[in-house]
């Protein structure tokens, strides 16, 4: 669909479809089986970030937030302990267990972080979050090295946890469960020699990376830690990634989801306006079905609601019109953000 | 590797199998209000529906076992059927050599799959035995080279078990292949770093090996960060070394115009300004001029960027005309 018509947004379309990602998913999709708060974060931001969230029926809301909640994991009963507490993925471990034998039933970073976007996009109070909980799950999972495991039930560590981590202490506004000084030591060390950022130290810089890292930076407030030289690199490491979309690594190809990755990255660093609007916004469009909604990493392949969702808040960096402001450390609208500021209020008030 | 389906005529669901009487399975409670539903097969459901019971009353058994790798089957991206073999695997005292043969086949069938990774990772440290992991990890990359996954795990090995001594060749093959596998000039700074060290010769050596690279493709930002990242190890900086300088001298007089060649005099000159050295090849005149032809003819797409970048040497023009 790359011709010159497909260079307006299907808005409609795109409503459709995350509102049948919202319903029910085809079997192919099982590999997202134990990740699926990650799919409705991205069709319900995505329905907000198209002004939509009213084509949701009120039912329809509050039955996402019932779901979500039912995912959170509670401390221990007997012992109280709250190292797993966090908010699950999926019901696919969502069962009873004896409390001896708990240990598989635990939050997961990426889906806490995530599901307490969904609440919030939906205007959810967090009432029923157990917030110290949640501080406690995110201290378990912090390593000595300053990243974050996932999960407690085995699984790596690297940048996107830490800045699942860093989202989860800013939304809840609580940072005790996250040790600030040892994770802005991790992401310094996972600069490259080319001063892109990396999953951990000495890989390759990436651009999905690179956006988690300045992100926590910012969220943390430590952007100050990077040298003027430091931030000029980044600057050009990320400026280099245009092609005419946004690549993720030198000399890859251009992916839609880079147009949000690489655009957030260089906004934080308030040297978004340096980039070419222009053939970014070209180049997402390409990857637009205009007939049954969403985008794709590339023209004419399969869409997603992932590339789907970050095409739309990559064309709401630059903003598109009909779409949305996007606060782009946190990944949702600033109307869900202004009603997080909102809480944090009432909670300083309740305390 | 997504749910198969119930294409499979000789599957044998586990509710009709005998041995598998004796445990009731627990379907998934996905509560009254459930969203995103996955209209999983028939089989994706039985299966982890025995997966439940077993993990519920953390069964220790070897049908256990066996269970797992059928869910692992219908979703290796299921990190709890992982670890739950993990624990199988150190309480049945299996044999983990086969074990690293079943990882490294689901490897090869998900090699994009960050629990896949972390599986064979924790194998290897319990064996502490990475004798596999540079041709497992060399394999994957020959299908595909930047493989993210198979460079973190290689990294990984090779920096905990010590495995550098045919890194550079490694890496040198790759290169050759594919001048522009960004991930190999990674590698290759990987190696020099932890390993060959940054010594003067190195240092030269690297260089030399770098332009050569260059010359054969000039507009290569690959090989033209690497320069950049060698020459972080040279005490003289990006304008101190003349081999550098009178390369790109020499491909800027024969009309390159590659923006990684222009941007890296233009950091020559800034260097050169910030060190307070007058230089007449590499002021910010020149610098303001190289900017303005980037900006406007051979590195269109950063126009803003360009002149964002000509303004501050222009800035620093207009203050010396003040004094």
């Amino acid at each position: 669909m790359n011709n010159e018509e497909n260079n307006c947004l299907a808005h409609r379309q795109h409503v459709k479809y995350f509102m049948r990602f919202l319903n029910v998913l085809p079997s192919s999709l099982s590999s997202h089986d134990t990740t699926r708060v990650t799919i409705a974060y991205f069709s319900v931001v995505g329905l907000d970030v198209l002004g939509s969230i009213t084509s949701m029926t009120i039912d329809m809301q509050s039955r996402i937030i019932e779901w979500i909640y039912r995912l959170q994991v509670e401390p221990n009963k007997e012992t109280g302990d709250m190292t797993a507490c966090g908010f699950q993925g999926s019901s696919t471990i969502n069962m009873p267990f004896d409390s001896e034998k708990s240990q598989y039933r635990c939050g997961h970073l990426a889906m806490t972080y995530t599901g307490l976007c969904v609440l919030l996009t939906l205007g959810d109070d967090l009432s029923r979050v157990n917030r110290k909980a949640l501080v406690e799950g995110v201290k378990a999972l912090q390593r000595e090295e300053g990243n974050f495991s996932a999960t407690l039930s085995g699984c790596e560590s690297d940048m996107r946890f830490v800045y699942c981590a860093a989202c989860i202490s800013y939304i809840l506004n609580d940072w005790s469960g996250f040790d600030v000084k040892r994770a802005t030591d991790y992401i310094i060390n996972s600069i490259g020699y080319d001063y892109g950022i990396a999953q951990c130290p000495e890989l390759e810089s990436h651009g999905g990376t690179t956006f988690c890292a300045l992100a926590t930076l910012s969220l943390t407030n430590q952007l100050d830690k990077l040298t003027i030289e430091q931030i000029e690199g980044l600057k050009r490491w990320l400026l280099f990634r245009q092609i005419d979309g946004f690549q993720g690594r030198p000399n890859k190809p251009v992916d839609t989801c880079y147009s949000f990755w690489v655009g957030a990255s260089l906004k934080i660093l308030d040297a978004l306006h340096l980039s070419n609007f222009e053939s970014n916004k070209s180049y997402v469009y390409e990857t637009q079905d205009c007939v049954v909604g969403g985008f794709s990493k590339w023209p004419d392949t399969c869409t997603d609601p992932m590339h789907t969702y970050l095409g739309l808040a990559g064309l709401s960096l630059i903003g598109e019109n009909g779409l949305l402001e996007i606060v782009p450390t946190l990944n949702i609208t600033k109307k869900a953000h202004d009603h997080m500021k909102y809480l944090h209020q009432m909670w300083e008030t309740e305390s | 590797m997504s749910d198969s389906g119930d294409s499979d005529v000789y599957w044998v669901p586990y509710k009709e199998r005998p041995e598998w009487s004796d445990i009731t399975p627990v379907p998934e409670d996905d509560g009254i209000t459930p969203v995103v539903v996955i209209a999983h097969s028939e089989k994706f459901k039985d299966v982890y529906d025995y997966f439940r019971a077993v993990l519920q009353k953390n069964e220790k058994s070897e049908r256990a076992l066996h269970l797992t790798k059928d869910a692992v089957e219908l979703n290796p991206a299921n990190y709890t059927v992982w670890q739950y073999r993990r624990d199988l695997l150190k309480e049945l005292d299996t044999d983990l050599r086969s074990e690293l043969y079943y990882v490294e086949c689901v490897i090869k069938q998900s090699p994009k799959n960050y629990q896949v990774w972390h599986h064979r990772r924790v194998l290897v440290e319990w064996l502490q035995d990475p004798s596999q992991e540079l041709d497992l990890t060399g394999d994957t990359l020959i299908s595909d080279p930047k493989n993210y996954h198979a460079w973190q795990h290689r990294q990984w090995a090779i920096k905990t078990f010590g495995l550098f001594d045919n890194e550079l060749e490694f890496v040198d093959n790759l290169i050759s292949e594919d001048v522009r596998n960004n991930s190999a000039w990674n590698q290759r700074y990987f190696v020099m770093n932890n390993h060959l060290g940054w010594s003067d010769l190195n240092v030269q050596k690297e260089i030399c090996y770098t332009l050569e690279k260059i010359r054969f493709i000039k507009n290569n930002e690959s090989a033209w960060n690497y320069l950049r990242g060698v020459l972080l190890h040279d005490k003289r900086g990006l304008s101190g070394n003349a081999v550098v300088l009178s390369f790109c001298e020499d491909l800027f007089k024969n009309r390159c115009h590659s923006p990684y060649l222009l941007a890296f005099i233009i950091d020559i000159c800034d260097e050169v300004i910030k060190k307070g050295e007058a230089s007449l090849m590499y002021g910010p005149e020149r610098a303001l001029e190289l900017c303005k032809a980037l900006a406007d003819k051979y590195d269109k797409i950063r126009t803003k960027y360009w002149n964002y970048m000509a303004n501050k040497f222009k800035a620093l023009i207009d203050l010396k005309a003040t004094y």
